[in-house]
């Protein structure tokens, strides 16, 4: 069947089910996302829409720009808030759901763009290229800048970066590269200042990249402890990187060990460490041999099955997203071997086991919650 | 016509490039079947100022709203005695009138396409409107549907609203909420008879359906279809190296060789097959009772941004690429030039000239297939709950 046409779910049941939990707040939310953003009540049975009244019953309530939350003086506000000049009472800044700690009120948005912090682990793709500095889209409300002296010069070379290299930016990076990077610094008003000044970082090949929503939401990836980590597929895959930006950008990608200087045929290999090549990479020139091949945009052979389990990796992560469930490392890792199991299932098509979209997504989800 | 332009990196294209042209079948990097579409959630009669309304919305949030609106409109009268003059001999002027007045004026349509951050003069939502138009009015069977009586007719406004912005080329997902709009679309019943000025029941629940259906034969037995007529749904189809693959998203057209819209309608079973205009092709496919014969109204080729993605560098030539690849001296002369370079395995190329013909009729003959996509899909949306 080509085509499945869902039913649409109706929309007062969140009013049902007051929350009792942080976590069934976070599905509650999910379902929000998953019909596409800020899905607001009423929209489907316009004629009967709930009184205002029946948003205090539940704990869950949504409000929207502009709303007053209260009248009340004794509240303060927090984020996603704010109060007129001339009056005090407390009004929303975004749609959202209102929290309450102690006095304190806010608005968790259910969507936010990413807010940028010192130190993490981000994504980023290149829209402008500039004399000296490039211009990353990481999801923000701004670009990212990456200066020309915050990258590593191929070989690791150290030295100061000239007007050569200014007239070769290009080679660098071009637009439309995809490049992982850390923030490096913060400007006053949010903007990020990246760098790629490590052997973990830089241009991004051989791989599938996905957007998820950032931060805000029940979805999306959450700041943990590994954002970057290899693991073996199965069915054969050989072993696949996934780095998952802070921002919610994700690059699943093949692992490729780095091309050693004393190879002379660039074949990649993908188990196990190269034999041979100790006796020339020691901790001196390590940084020379990795970043040899940084900024290269050749792909190397990707064989069927490596692919395969990328599709399927892809398939895991955007059905937690679509389901709500937070994105991290044990989450994918659960929800890939889960896929895997259900693979099974779907038998011998062949091809058509990686899908997850759809019900199949919503049976995973309902498989990772029940744990 | 150029789709929306996509920025990708060398490195992604030539890895859905490599993954889209496997044989036998294609990887998707969602998964998806080549023939598969993305599931969506559909429902009508959203908007009670309408006549009709539909919404659909994919799960990564992308969402369209349709209204259909009608107006009573007086028929502009041609000058009869003028054109008697100047006749051709093979009709009478009487019949002439007859046929024109039946299949009635391509004006009795108007068709707007909203997509959020395009001007409503942007070439690219002009482009899909008039796509979506050119689909409707190209059998002639709609606007006959809205003829009063010989003095008055019914002007339909089609309101397509693009709610989000466009994440992947969002003609398909338009093309089944108008024809899901329209399915449900309702207009007063004529209470008056004849050329009188027309006069309506007020009974919203006596109103008739603009394509009118069978509501006791909920199954369709034998010969009795359900609906009578239908719509027409546009499809996007696009093929990379011999494959092929329908509803492709934002990435998977990205690396498109060709890329096609495909309006494919559906032949009501009591018109006989007629001989349609240049670009109308019947499939004669024998007229079983109960099957539907599909009937191809227009073809569009949809210019695929994969002509404007920049080529990838490949290592040979890389100057920012140091591991040793044995041509160290070519790589210092040509500097940072991209060069014309034969095809490099894991490098991304644009393709270059035109879409082959023999690849069109496969696309074309693909959606046409008997049980095959477009079949599907017409089911599938009959499925829907018109409300």
């Amino acid at each position: 069947m080509p085509i499945t046409i869902i039913a649409p779910k109706p929309a007062q049941q969140r009013y049902a089910a007051p929350q009792d939990s942080p976590d069934a707040s976070d599905s509650e939310e999910g379902d929000d996302l998953s019909e596409g953003g800020a899905d607001l009540e009423g929209d489907i049975s316009m004629g009967h829409r709930p009184a205002k009244k029946a948003r205090t019953d539940g704990k869950y309530e949504i409000v929207t720009p502009g709303e007053v939350i209260t009248d009340d003086p004794q509240w303060m506000r927090g984020h996603g808030t704010y109060v007129s000049p001339a009056a005090t009472s407390i009004i929303s800044s975004v749609a959202g759901t209102v929290t309450r700690t102690n006095k304190l009120l806010s608005v968790r948005p259910l969507r936010a763009r990413y807010t940028p912090e010192v130190g993490d682990l981000v994504v980023g793709r290149i829209v402008e290229v500039q004399a000296k500095r490039w211009r990353v889209d990481v999801g923000s409300t701004q670009l990212a800048s990456l200066p020309l002296s915050a990258i590593n010069l191929p070989g690791g070379i150290l030295r100061r970066r000239t007007d050569t290299d200014e007239l070769q930016i290009r080679t660098f990076f071009a637009e439309g590269d995809l490049l992982v990077a850390e923030v490096q610094q913060l400007y006053q008003d949010g903007g990020a200042v990246l760098h790629t000044r490590s052997l973990k970082y830089g241009k991004l090949r051989n791989g599938i990249f996905v957007a998820v929503s950032g931060m805000g939401g029940g979805g999306g990836v959450v700041r943990s402890r590994r954002q970057v980590w290899t693991l073996d597929a199965a069915n054969g895959g050989g072993q696949i990187d996934i780095v998952l930006g802070v921002n919610g950008y994700v690059w699943i990608s093949k692992h490729v060990e780095p091309v050693l200087a004393e190879d002379q045929k660039t074949t990649p290999t993908t188990a196990g460490p190269i034999t041979n090549a100790p006796t020339t990479t020691g901790i001196t020139n390590l940084e020379e041999s990795v970043s040899a091949t940084m900024y290269s945009s050749q792909n190397d052979r990707i064989e069927v099955e490596t692919m395969r389990e990328i599709a399927r990796l892809r398939g895991v992560i955007t059905a937690l997203v679509e389901n709500g469930l937070r994105v991290d490392e044990d989450m994918v890792m659960k929800g890939y071997h889960e896929a895997v199991e259900m693979a099974l299932t779907y038998g011998e098509g062949g091809q058509d086991d990686v899908y997850l979209g759809g019900e199949r997504g919503e049976q995973l989800a309902a498989v990772l919650r029940g744990r | 016509m150029s789709s929306q332009h996509v920025l990708l990196s060398p490195a992604e294209l030539s890895y859905l490039h490599a993954s889209l042209s496997l044989q036998p079948l294609p990887l998707r990097p969602d998964g998806r079947s080549p023939t598969q579409f993305r599931p969506l959630v559909a429902e009508t009669g959203i908007l009670p100022g309408t006549n009709g309304s539909a919404r659909i919305c994919f799960a990564d949030g992308t969402e369209a709203i349709v209204g259909v609106k009608a107006e009573v409109e007086r028929t502009v009268q041609p000058f009869t005695q003028d054109t008697q003059t100047t006749q051709d001999e093979g009709e009478t002027p009487a019949e002439d009138e007859r046929r024109k007045e039946e299949v009635g004026g391509s004006d009795w349509v108007e068709m707007t396409v909203e997509i959020p951050g395009y001007r409503d003069d942007d070439p690219t939502t002009v482009f899909l409107g008039q796509m979506l138009q050119e689909a409707l009015l190209a059998d002639g069977e709609f606007t006959k549907r809205l003829r009063i009586n010989g003095r008055f007719h019914w002007k339909i406004y089609l309101d397509i609203l693009l709610i989000s912005p466009p994440l992947s080329y969002p003609l398909p997902l338009l093309s089944l909420t108008t024809h899901l709009a329209l399915l449900s679309a309702r207009l007063p019943r004529l209470k008056s008879e004849g050329d009188e000025d027309p006069l309506f029941d007020d009974d919203w629940a006596a109103s008739t359906y603009v394509y009118p259906r069978d509501n006791n034969k909920k199954d369709g037995k034998d010969g009795n279809n359900k609906v009578v007529a239908r719509p027409p749904v546009t499809l996007l189809v696009m093929a990379v190296g011999n494959n092929i693959i329908f509803d492709p998203a934002r990435e998977e057209l990205a690396v498109a060789d060709v890329a096609l819209a495909v309006s494919v309608g559906e032949e009501t079973t009591t018109t006989t097959t007629q001989t349609g205009g240049d670009d109308d092709v019947d499939m004669e496919e024998g007229s079983t009772p109960g099957k539907r014969r599909l009937r191809l109204l227009s073809v569009r080729t949809i210019d695929p941004p994969s002509r404007l993605t920049p080529p990838g560098v490949p290592n040979a030539t890389n100057t920012a690429y140091t591991a040793p690849t044995g041509t160290a001296e070519a790589k210092t002369q040509d500097g940072a030039r991209t060069l014309e370079t034969e095809r490099v395995e894991g490098v991304w190329k644009a393709p270059r000239g035109g879409a082959k013909v023999m690849v069109m009729a496969a696309l074309v003959a693909k959606v046409l297939e008997k049980g095959g996509v477009a079949d599907e899909v017409l089911d599938g949306l009959e499925a829907v709950d018109l409300g």
